[in-house]
């Protein structure tokens, strides 16, 4: 019989997929309900705010920002 | 069918049978539902069926299709099922056949030919008002209360002014109004503007007249009005005449009560309270219709200024010129304008005519980051790009609008869609043929074939083409 599940669909690249996964399962796994392919996961439709804010938080950690300051205003 | 008009049916759609019904009533607002809502090949099937004695086999429909444009016909039926325009039969021998909702074609056939005694297209008053007013002061009160209404939105984020100030022009009922819409949202008596707030004051004015009537529309009941009745007298309104006074004595009771709501948005005028007439402005007969709409680029002018003689800019006139260095020269002196160019631009000086200022990455990700999309700020800075500007193809440099995609995406590395994601399909054939559906109706959004799974962001119509399909 053919299954309908309610969910959010994630399309990102294959890095930003691995965070995502990391961050479920350093959650308990809350957070994913199951990993598509290599570029979509399926999330749990109330959990999808609080995943966007660890992963910009992740982000923020793992990546140095260039400087960006302008020389001329 | 135009991006405005879009909003609207999707909001109809949500509507259940019996209102569909009761709506169908009205042949003014069947007309309009034909002239705007639906696309043209729908319109083609309704004219069709309109004079049809008896139903249409689903075999004679599919005849008048080419194979090639099977997804066509799937969409267009699908917006006429919804909307219970069109109704699918089943006889004793199992063959479908569809026919026209006998409410909806018998209005419609009376909207077309004039007959009846309906009275849904509104009765222009017999008196003659003694303070009759012309279409131009119409124009000029329908702008001042809609850039009043945007104004209070944008300004008090940006921190023009005073937030007391600001809200003085707009009544109560309209602020309350931005807040169920979540639009606007208050945080120790300062209003900000949200996410939903920022796409719809970037939108053409029909977009967002539409966009506050169906939040009003989704509150009708709390306020003790009929949801129906609501949507009539909208529909209405669109095909009324511009300049002409209409008499209130045909309205019912909810309709009596919008009167308020809707003069204080702009969308019809009244002398006074106790009015017996009212005059439709530009932003009601263009509801259900997109031509000669008010200027978007037009003016907030300073106090100062708007006691001149108001000349207005000939509609279309952009304003805005884009450097390859990302700086960005605006002439403009209107508040409203300045204060949307400065969501997404660190603007640096003012002058009479001119602001100027710079196109960053910090200014277009803090765009962003309050929901604005780089899509969003193109588009805008497109449609009022200064003439000069629109000698160049494209119009905006296209070094600058690669660099505000870039750094919209550098902030949002995720695409989310919500939906549900259909699995478990017990044979190859029946996952290929539900895919292929739901891509004929547009709902597909992923598929891999290997896994037989597939993601659509609308269910209700897939799970009934698979019940229907089950009971075969």
């Amino acid at each position: 019989m053919v299954k309908a599940v309610r969910g959010t669909l994630v399309k990102c690249d294959a890095s930003i997929k691995a965070m995502l996964v990391d961050i479920d399962s350093s959650l308990r796994n809350e957070f994913i309900i199951e990993e598509l392919d290599e570029e979509h996961v399926l999330v749990k439709e109330t959990k999808i705010a609080e995943l966007k804010q660890r992963l910009q938080t992740m982000l923020k950690e793992r990546l140095k920002e260039p400087d960006t300051s302008d020389s001329e205003t | 069918m135009s991006a405005s008009s879009s909003q609207a049916l999707e909001y109809l759609e949500l509507l259940p049978r019996q209102t569909h019904t009761k709506l169908y009533e009205q042949p003014s607002t069947v007309l309009a539902i034909f002239r705007c809502m639906l696309p043209h090949l729908a319109k083609s099937l309704v004219m069709a069926m309109l004079y049809m004695p008896s139903s249409l086999s689903a075999q004679d429909l599919d005849t008048w299709f080419r194979p090639t444009a099977r997804s066509d016909k799937d969409k267009s039926i699908s917006i006429l099922e919804q909307l219970h325009i069109v109704v699918l039969k089943q006889d004793a021998s199992r063959q479908n056949s569809y026919e026209l909702s006998k409410g909806f074609a018998r209005a419609l056939r009376q909207a077309l030919e004039g007959s009846g005694s309906h009275r849904s297209f509104g009765v222009p008053s017999s008196e003659t008002d003694p303070d009759k007013v012309t279409v131009a002061f119409l124009d000029e009160f329908a702008q001042g209360q809609w850039e009043n209404i945007l104004f209070y939105m944008v300004g008090s984020t940006v921190g023009l002014s005073s937030s007391n100030a600001l809200g003085r022009d707009v009544g109560e009922g309209t602020k309350a109004l931005l807040r169920l819409g979540e639009f606007v949202k208050s945080t120790h008596a300062r209003v900000s503007i949200t996410r939903a707030g920022f796409t719809f004051v970037l939108q053409e004015t029909s977009a967002q007249v539409w966009s506050l009537l169906i939040v009003y529309l989704k509150h009708a009941d709390q306020l003790g009005m009929s949801e129906t009745d609501v949507l009539s007298f909208l529909f209405m309104l669109g095909s009324l005449e511009l300049g002409q006074d209409y008499t209130i004595s045909t309205l019912s009771a909810t309709q009596l009560q919008m009167l308020e709501d809707l003069y204080a948005f702009g969308i019809i005028y009244r002398s006074n309270e106790k009015a017996k007439t009212f005059y439709p402005t530009r932003l009601a007969v263009t509801l259900t219709s997109d031509a000669g709409m008010l200027s978007t680029s037009s003016t907030l002018r300073n106090k100062a200024i708007s006691n001149e003689v108001s000349h207005r800019s000939a509609p279309n006139t952009g304003f805005i010129i884009v450097e390859t260095n990302y700086r960005l020269y605006a002439y403009t002196d209107s508040l409203l304008q300045i204060s949307i160019l400065s969501l997404f631009t660190k603007l640096t000086t003012r002058f009479p005519n001119l602001v100027s200022g710079k196109l960053t990455k910090e200014s277009i990700t803090r765009a962003v980051k309050l929901g604005i999309s780089s899509a969003q700020i193109l588009s805008y800075l497109t449609s009022h790009a200064h003439p000069q500007m629109q000698k160049n193809n494209p119009y905006l440099p296209p070094t600058v609008m690669d660099q505000i995609r870039l750094w919209e995406y550098e902030g949002e590395r995720v695409e989310t869609t919500n939906g549900f994601l259909m699995k478990d399909f017990p044979s190859d054939a029946e996952y290929r043929d539900l895919a292929a559906y739901a891509e004929s109706l547009g709902v597909l959004i992923w598929r891999n074939d290997a896994r037989r799974m597939c993601f659509v962001d609308r269910v209700d119509q897939i799970s009934s083409y698979l019940k229907k399909k089950s009971q075969k």
